[in-house]
C-alpha cells in the first residue's frame, strides 16, 4: 500500500512565501496570468531577477552559486510562482532537472562550469530525450556519439526538445556503445552548445499555436570530450535517477490553476451553486494533491526514492489538469456562450477589450489557452499509461 | 506507544474479533451486535471522547478509520460523539438529522437509550415515543424516531461537520480494505493461464483506484489533523473539502472493485459488497459532495479569486 505521511511545511517558509509574494506584486508587469502551465511564459529577464534573489538552485551547494536550502523552501518558492502564473519556463529545466543531474553525476570542472550561470537565472537548459522513434520506451534511442579525436561525433536527431530554440545547452542522451542485450548499457548523456555547436534547430508549431518545442538534428556535430556527463555508459541510470523529482512538483497539478482562479473572479461574491460546488470540487482536489505532493517533497528531503509515490502524484495530478477546465465550462453555461477570443484570431487570442464589460471574458481566454495545451499534459515527463504501469508494479502487480 | 496508536490497535483487536463476515450479515438481517456492544463498553471505547477523556478528538477519529476498515456494524461515531455532547455515557446513543419535529436517519435508532438529532440550529435530545425502522443501502439501520424534544443541547462545535468527518474517516479505512481485497483477488484469480493481475488493462484500474483511494487518505488524515491545527474558520473547509474529495474516491473505487472481482463479487457471500455498499451511503450521509462542495464554494467565492491561492497554499 502506497502511503503518503502527513508533512508539514517548516515554519521557515513562511516568510519565504510573503517574500516571493511581495517580489511578485512588484513584478506585476512580468506576470502573464494567462495560465499557470510552466512551459509557457519564456522570459530571461524575469529568471535572471529571480536568479539575483536567490530562488534558482535553491537547494544546491554555495560553492555552485546554490542557496543550500531545504526542499521545502523551493517548493514553496516553485509554487508560487506557478499559481501567480509567472513566467518561469526560461529556467525550469535548469533548475529543476539538468542542474541537478550535473550536482550529482557531472564532474567538478562541468559543475564549476555551467552550475553558477543557471542559479543566475542567465543559462538556460532543454532536455534531448526523445526522439521520432523514442517516446516511452526511451532507451531505444538511436543518436549515436562515437569518439573522433578529442571529442564526440554526434549524429541523430532529438523531438520536443522545449525552448531548444531559445536556450543554451542540451543534455542529450545518445548511445555512445553498440546496442547489446543490456539495453540500458551503452547510453551516455552529452552536454551541447545549443548556440555554438552546428545542431540544426526547428521550431515546431503545436496545436496551441505556439512554437516552444523543436527538431534538432544532429549530422556530425563534434562537440569537445569533456561535454559528457560524469562517466561514459552511465546515461540509463543519469535520466531514471532524478524521477521522483521531476513527477512529483507543484508543476503536475498546476497547470491549469488559473481556470479556477479566474473562474472564482468571474462567478463573484455570491456565485451560482452550480458555480460555488465547482469552486468547491476543484480546490478539495487541489488541497489533496498539493498535501501529496509536498509528502514526497518530505521523502525526498529525507533521502528516500519515492518513485512510486511522484508517479502516483503526476498521474493523478495530470488528470485533474484536465479535468478541471471540462468542469469548469459545464458549472458555467453562459460563460463560453459569447466565443470572441474563441473565434476572433485563434485560442491564443488577447482578450477584446471592446468586450471588457463581460464578466467572463478573461475567464474565456484563459479557459481556451488551457484546454489546448491540455493534452500535452498527460503526456509530458511520462504519460498516463507509462505511470500508470509504475503504480502497478509499486502494488507489486509486476 | 502513542495514544493514537494504542487505540488504533485496541480497535482493530476487537473488531476482528466480532466483525467477521456472520457478524455483518446477523446485522443486517436485523440482529443487533449486543456482544460487540458490550466489549466496547467495557474497554471503554464509548467514552473515549467525552469532555474529561484527555484523549485528542484526532486520536478519537483515527479509530473511526479503523472502523471504516472493518464495516463495524455499530455507529461507533455517533455512539462516541453522542456521549461528548451530552457529557455523559449512560446507555446506547445514537444521532441522527433533525426533520422537524423527528430525528431521521438514526442508525439503530429502534435500539437507542438516547437519540440526537442535529440541525442548524444545533442538536435537540429526544425522547423516543415510536420508531419507524429503515435501512440504507448498504443494509445498516437507519431509523425515523418520533418523541418529544427533551432538551436542546449547547455544543461549541459544529456537529454536522464534526459527524461528516466520522464519515470521511470510515471511507477511508473502506476505501482502503476494498484495494486491498481487489489486490489480493487480482493476485489470486487466474484466468487465461496467469493471474488476471498480469493484466495491463487490470494492473491500470487498479492503478487508478490505488491513486484515489491514496488521495482520499491523505484527505482523510488532513481533515482530521485540522481537529488540532485548523482555526475555526478552517476547520469546516477542511472537512468540506475532505467529505467531498473522499465522497468522490468512493465511487471510483467501488466501481472499479467490482469490475476486478467480477460475478463473485457481485454475489451476497462474498465479502466485498459490505464494503463497497457502506462507500455508496456514508458519501451522502451528512451532507453528500455537492452539499459540502457548494458550502467549501461559497466560502471561497465569498473570500474572493485573488485570495483563493493563499487558502489552498497552507503550511500543514
Amino acid at each position: 500500500m502506497l502511503r503518503f505521511e502527513p508533512t508539514s511545511l517548516p515554519e521557515n517558509t513562511e516568510p519565504l512565501r510573503q517574500e516571493v509574494r511581495d517580489f511578485l506584486s512588484r513584478e506585476g508587469a512580468h506576470l502573464q496570468s494567462r495560465n499557470s502551465d510552466f512551459t509557457t511564459g519564456h522570459d530571461p529577464a524575469f529568471s535572471a531577477k529571480l536568479g539575483a534573489k536567490g530562488w534558482i538552485g535553491m537547494t544546491w551547494p554555495e560553492a555552485v552559486g546554490g542557496g543550500e536550502c531545504s526542499f521545502f523552501e523551493r517548493y514553496v518558492v516553485t509554487e508560487e510562482l506557478l499559481a501567480a502564473g509567472a513566467p518561469v519556463a526560461a529556467h525550469w529545466i535548469a533548475d529543476r532537472q539538468s542542474g541537478p543531474l550535473l550536482l550529482r553525476f557531472g564532474t567538478q570542472a562541468q559543475k564549476q562550469q555551467y552550475l553558477p550561470g543557471i542559479t543566475r537565472g542567465e543559462s538556460y537548459f532543454s532536455i534531448g530525450m526523445s526522439e521520432p522513434n523514442s517516446g516511452s520506451d526511451l532507451a531505444s534511442v538511436r543518436t549515436t556519439a562515437r569518439r573522433e579525436g578529442d571529442g564526440w561525433l554526434i549524429n541523430g536527431t532529438k523531438l520536443w526538445s522545449t525552448d531548444a530554440h531559445r536556450n543554451h545547452y542540451m543534455v542529450a542522451l545518445v548511445r555512445t556503445e553498440a546496442p547489446s542485450d543490456n539495453r540500458h548499457a551503452g547510453l551516455s548523456q552529452i552536454l551541447v552548445d545549443l548556440r555554438n555547436d552546428s545542431a540544426q534547430i526547428r521550431p515546431i508549431k503545436n496545436m496551441a499555436g505556439g512554437e516552444d518545442f523543436n527538431e534538432v538534428v544532429f549530422e556530425d556535430v563534434l562537440v569537445p570530450a569533456d561535454r559528457v556527463v560524469g562517466e561514459p555508459g552511465n546515461g540509463w541510470q543519469q535520466v531514471t535517477s532524478e524521477l521522483a523529482y521531476e513527477r512529483s512538483g507543484p508543476e503536475r497539478f498546476l497547470s491549469a490553476f488559473r481556470v479556477l482562479v479566474e473562474f472564482v473572479r468571474a462567478a463573484g461574491k455570491r456565485p451560482s451553486p452550480t458555480e460555488a460546488a465547482l469552486i468547491g470540487r476543484a480546490t478539495a482536489h487541489l488541497l489533496a494533491l498539493r498535501r501529496m505532493s509536498i509528502s514526497v517533497a518530505g521523502m525526498l528531503q529525507a533521502g528516500q526514492s519515492p518513485d512510486v509515490e511522484a508517479a502516483l502524484v503526476k498521474a493523478l495530478g495530470n488528470d485533474f489538469e484536465k479535468l478541471l477546465p471540462e468542469m469548469a465550462r459545464l458549472a458555467a453555461p453562459d460563460a463560453l456562450a459569447a466565443p470572441d477570443a474563441l473565434a476572433s484570431s485563434g485560442a491564443l487570442a488577447v482578450p477584446d477589450p471592446v468586450t471588457s464589460d463581460d464578466r467572463w471574458q478573461t475567464f474565456r481566454a484563459t479557459f481556451a489557452d488551457t484546454l489546448l495545451l491540455s493534452p500535452s499534459f498527460t503526456i509530458r515527463g511520462g504519460t498516463r499509461e507509462i505511470l500508470r504501469g509504475v503504480i502497478a508494479r509499486g502494488l507489486g502487480l509486476r | 506507544m502513542s495514544t493514537r496508536q494504542l487505540l488504533i490497535e485496541t480497535a482493530e483487536k476487537i473488531f476482528t474479533d466480532h466483525t467477521d463476515k456472520q457478524a455483518l450479515d446477523a446485522a443486517e438481517a436485523g440482529q443487533f451486535p449486543e456482544a460487540l456492544w458490550r466489549i466496547l463498553e467495557a474497554n471503554g471505547l464509548h467514552e473515549m471522547a467525552l469532555p474529561n477523556s484527555g484523549i485528542a478528538l484526532a486520536d478519537v477519529f483515527a479509530v473511526f478509520k479503523v472502523a471504516g476498515r472493518f464495516a463495524v456494524p455499530l455507529p461507533l461515531p455517533e455512539l462516541i460523539l453522542g456521549n461528548r455532547w451530552r457529557g455523559a455515557s449512560d446507555g446506547f446513543v445514537s444521532v441522527g438529522l433533525f426533520q422537524d419535529p423527528d430525528a431521521v436517519a438514526v442508525p439503530w435508532g429502534r435500539r437507542a437509550d438516547r437519540v440526537l438529532a442535529v440541525s442548524a440550529e444545533g442538536l435537540r435530545e429526544l425522547k423516543a415515543d415510536t420508531v419507524i425502522a429503515g435501512t440504507n443501502i448498504a443494509g445498516e439501520p437507519r431509523d425515523r424516531v418520533s418523541g418529544s424534544e427533551l432538551q436542546l443541547l449547547n455544543s461549541e462545535e459544529d456537529p454536522l461537520a464534526l459527524l461528516a468527518l466520522a464519515r470521511v474517516l470510515q471511507m477511508a479505512g473502506g476505501l482502503e480494505r476494498t484495494l486491498e481485497l481487489s489486490l489480493r483477488y487480482a493476485t489470486e484469480r487466474e484466468q487465461f493461464g496467469r493471474p488476471i493481475a498480469g493484466f495491463q488493462a487490470i494492473q491500470h484500474n487498479l492503478a487508478i483506484m490505488a491513486a484515489e483511494t491514496a488521495a482520499a487518505i491523505r484527505s482523510a488524515d488532513a481533515a482530521a489533523d485540522a481537529l488540532n491545527n485548523a482555526d475555526p474558520y478552517r476547520l469546516p473547509l477542511e472537512i468540506a473539502a475532505a467529505k467531498a474529495r473522499v465522497g468522490e474516491a468512493c465511487g471510483v473505487v467501488a466501481e472499479v472493485a467490482h469490475q476486478v472481482h467480477g460475478a463473485m463479487g457481485f454475489t451476497y457471500e462474498h465479502e466485498l459488497h459490505h464494503v463497497t455498499r457502506r462507500l455508496w451511503a456514508w458519501r451522502d450521509e451528512f451532507g453528500g459532495e455537492s452539499y459540502w462542495q457548494q458550502r467549501l464554494g461559497s466560502a471561497l467565492a465569498a473570500a474572493g479569486g485573488d485570495a483563493l491561492w493563499s487558502f489552498i497554499a497552507s503550511r500543514d
